[in-house]
């Protein structure tokens, strides 16, 4: 097993981030995987999946604009950026991809007023047409980037930060491959922190990591102790202290199905000579989340499908709270799971990770009734 | 008010009920005693739809003259149309369509379909008995619902779980108006086990390329209804339908004219339930036409003669997000004990453009166009500014002094604009009351609770 001090999965994106802004790279944040990170990833430009993991105390300020029946990944973001935690962020992309991130998009503004903030309407359904919809909708986005930030957004310098996108997804499916076998070579948690620092650094600092990881794999061995591997379903984790305090009771969480994990966020996009409508047809049909209408079975398909390859014993279920679209998808996902004998928990959590004693005995019962 | 007057409105009230009743009675005697039984039986919610002359009570309550024959004059229309809509659940149900609130029916009806709007029920039976969709929220809830969902849909979920839902052949809906109704369906869908076709609206949809987008939806709904029911397209009867819903919408911009004026002439449910019921359950109906008609000469008649509807008009009022369905006597109370008249209300006021039926195109744009902008669904999508643009305008357009807003606990879109309210109104000077409770279940905030809410705005905000 490796000392913490050599352990390449222990990133450090915070002083990488204020590396990357150091050398003038331009932070775009981004809050919803319906928005093409490869489209923010061209120039100096980069896309930063917008977190508030530095948050303490609660979500005071936001309340008062949000209410207190908002998805706290909502209140907790707007809370961080009107606590200036996100001013380094150059420009805001949004997706209508919900009701409680359309109007994170409206209180950001109405507050902070930020120089470039813009808004992508998604559709919710996977069609030609929609996609093709979707397709112009980048467009837009694309010239508006192109207007405030002075990049060059051509046709050949998307399609080389698409190749770039794939290059660093290759990498991480080959390690996240690993978590198939039994044991696999590293824990749920130290995967998440890798996962976290795609989503928030520049491309071009992952390749170093990866290479880093990828020759360290052969020497590794599983660093926890578990007795059964789980699956986690869910909306955005950013907190691995959440995901670590479940494998603290014996659990291995070796697949992510979350909008911050690898499951399917790790899939391929297409490259065809028309990069735009590649990247809506990558987003709109790779998506799981249950925003999207007609997409329903094929979610289903990917949660058992998963189950199967990372000989998952059981799947934990976990919407935030006020999410009305996993509320009722949750109900739904455990009937299916049900029905397929997959032994399945229902953990309603909030975004901030509290509660570990409540956390402990829920995941203590189920690892029980795994076992028996 | 003379005693002549009295004696006419209590006449009045008898006339209708009787009227009422007459139509309730026809719907077992069209079935006959076996099938009636058999309904009863298999749709215990029919025991509170047959309770819907009570909303008589309560919208004539308190009210006179030609306040009250508009408010009977609604009930009149709505108690038939009911009727007519529960024959099919015995009738030509090889067509009979589930469709969602926000998917207006013309298309359907020009298809020759028979329709069942999911949320008929979670609307209709809180207004005629606050209690009575408590049960159906409570199945939904059991069955692992989040508790803080609308408990519209939680209601309509619940409904399908208990298998009380006619027997339909497909559904179709849309992503309209919120995240919760359109998760809710694919529950639905499951549980029905039939096809179904949603539409998707655009973000953002006050520009050509929404529409031609959404225009497009329709066609290809259309074509899809045409493989999964028995339905087919008459474009000329579209037409008819439309034109006529265009009549009925000519009456209700010159209603809405009357009501700029101070005191208003007509009020409440003469305004909005009329549009709840004619626009949306069902639009092309002549008799719909006719009733606007007749409002409208109701309140010119009150002009003339200067009579207000709420005698001492004091405070001028709009509600903001649906109705209070399990205490809409919240405003005839609101009335005596305030002088304060409710004006108009979010869902009732659209400023569409007639459907142009000059082309298939035309006609399918206006209708894509009105889906779009449709009550709820166009101050739940899209930016902030679609929220408090038309609420300023009414604000101005009709005089009011005051803006209330029904902080329905569910509705966590526009529960999370509400500070932004409040800043907005602060510093236009506008006195805002934001109720809070829950739209179907009297649970979660009581009538008395609700009164104490209204009683501290008069007297702190109000100084009454």
């Amino acid at each position: 097993m490796l000392s913490q001090t050599n352990n390449t999965f222990n990133i450090s994106p915070k002083s990488l981030l204020e590396t990357a802004i150091d050398n003038d790279n331009i932070p775009l944040g981004y809050t919803c995987n319906n928005v093409p990170r490869m489209l923010l990833n061209v120039g100096k430009l980069f896309p930063y999946r917008v977190n508030a993991n530095g948050l303490s105390g609660g979500t005071e300020l936001a309340d008062i604009y949000l209410s207190q029946v908002t998805c706290s990944y909502i209140r907790s973001i707007l809370e961080y950026a009107m606590d200036d935690q996100l001013a380094f962020i150059q420009g805001w992309i949004f997706a209508a991809g919900c009701d409680h991130l359309r109007r994170l998009y409206d209180n950001l503004q109405y507050n902070l007023a930020p120089g470039f903030c813009h808004i992508l309407d998604v559709p919710h359904k996977s069609g030609h047409e929609a996609i093709s919809w979707f397709s112009k909708e980048l467009h837009v986005l694309s010239d508006a980037i192109s207007d405030h930030f002075q990049t060059d957004m051509n046709v050949t310098n998307i399609a080389h930060a698409i190749s770039a996108h794939n290059a660093v997804m290759q990498s991480l499916q080959k390690i996240a491959n690993y978590r198939k076998i039994d044991p696999p070579l590293f824990s749920g948690t130290e995967f998440h922190r890798l996962m976290h620092a795609t989503w928030t650094l520049p491309i071009e600092f992952m390749k170093p990591i990866l290479e880093d990881i990828e020759k360290q794999l052969p020497d590794r061995s599983c660093p926890i102790e578990y007795k059964v591997r789980l699956m986690i379903v869910s909306s955005v984790i950013d907190q691995f202290e959440w995901i670590e305090a479940i494998e603290n009771n014996g659990a291995l969480v070796v697949a992510d199905r979350y909008c911050t994990g690898a499951i399917p966020e790790l899939e391929i996009c297409p490259q065809t000579d028309d990069p735009f409508y590649d990247m809506a047809s990558h987003l709109l049909q790779t998506n799981a989340c249950p925003r999207m209408m007609d997409t329903f079975d094929r979610r289903l398909e990917l949660i058992f499908q998963t189950v199967q390859d990372y000989h998952v014993d059981g799947v934990i279920i976990a919407p935030i709270k006020f999410c009305d679209i996993w509320g009722v998808e949750t109900t739904q996902v455990i009937s299916f799971l049900k029905e397929k004998a997959i032994p399945v928990l229902r953990l309603e959590r909030d975004y901030c990770f509290s509660g570990e004693g409540q956390l402990n005995t829920r995941v203590q019962a189920f690892i029980e009734q795994l076992m028996q | 008010m003379g005693f002549i007057s009295q004696i006419q409105d209590q006449m009045l009230f008898y006339q209708s009920w009787i009227k009422n009743y007459q139509n309730i009675i026809q719907m077992p005697l069209r079935h006959g005693p076996i099938q009636t039984f058999q309904n009863v039986n298999k749709y215990p919610w029919l025991w509170h739809l047959a309770k819907v002359n009570r909303l008589l009570t309560i919208v004539t309550n308190g009210r006179q003259g030609n306040y009250r024959r508009a408010n009977a004059a609604v009930v009149e229309k709505i108690v038939p149309n009911l009727m007519h809509i529960l024959d099919n659940l015995v009738q030509n149900t090889d067509r009979l369509v589930l469709h969602e609130d926000m998917v207006p029916p013309e298309i359907l009806f020009a298809m020759g379909l028979k329709t069942w709007m999911s949320e008929l029920l979670g609307i209709l039976m809180p207004i005629v008995d606050s209690h009575s969709v408590e049960k159906y929220i409570d199945i939904a809830e059991n069955a692992g619902i989040p508790p803080d969902l609308c408990s519209l849909p939680k209601s309509t979920m619940g409904i399908i779980l208990s298998k009380e839902v006619p027997p339909v052949k497909a559904i179709l809906t849309s992503n309209s108006p919120c995240d919760g109704g359109m998760a809710s369906y694919q529950l639905i869908k499951n549980k029905l086990d039939i096809p179904m076709f949603q539409l998707d609206v655009p973000y953002n949809f006050y520009n050509d390329r929404a529409i031609d987008y959404f225009a497009n939806e329709l066609k290809r709904m259309i074509a899809w209804l045409e493989i999964h029911t028995p339905g087919k397209m008459d474009w000329d009867h579209l037409r008819v339908i439309c034109e006529e819903r265009n009549k009925m919408a000519a009456y209700e911009l010159e209603l809405w004219e009357s009501l700029r004026q101070r005191p208003a002439p007509l009020a409440a449910e003469a305004i909005y339930l009329s549009h709840l019921w004619c626009f949306n359950v069902t639009p092309g109906d002549p008799s719909g036409t006719e009733l606007f008609k007749y409002l409208v000469e109701l309140a010119n008649d009150n002009v003339q003669k200067n009579i207000a509807a709420v005698p001492n008009e004091k405070y001028r009022t709009v509600l903001w997000n649906p109705p209070l369905l399990h205490f809409i006597d919240l405003f005839s109370w609101a009335e005596q004990q305030y002088g304060l008249t409710l004006i108009i209300d979010s869902m009732s006021y659209n400023r569409q453009p007639f459907i142009d039926t000059s082309t298939i195109d035309s006609t399918l744009k206006g209708l894509a166009h009105i889906m779009m902008t449709g009550p709820m669904a166009r101050h739940t999508r899209g930016p902030a500014q679609n929220y408090f643009n038309d609420m300023f305008y009414i604000y101005t357009y009709f005089d009011l002094d005051m803006i209330f807003i029904a902080g329905h606990i569910g509705c966590k879109n526009t529960a999370a604009l509400n500070g932004i309210l409040r800043e907005k109104c602060r510093k236009k000077g506008i006195p805002l009351l934001i109720i809070d409770y829950d739209l179907s279940d009297p649970r979660v905030v009581s009538h008395d609770g609700i009164i104490q809410q209204l009683d501290r705005f008069m007297e702190n905000i109000m100084n009454k």
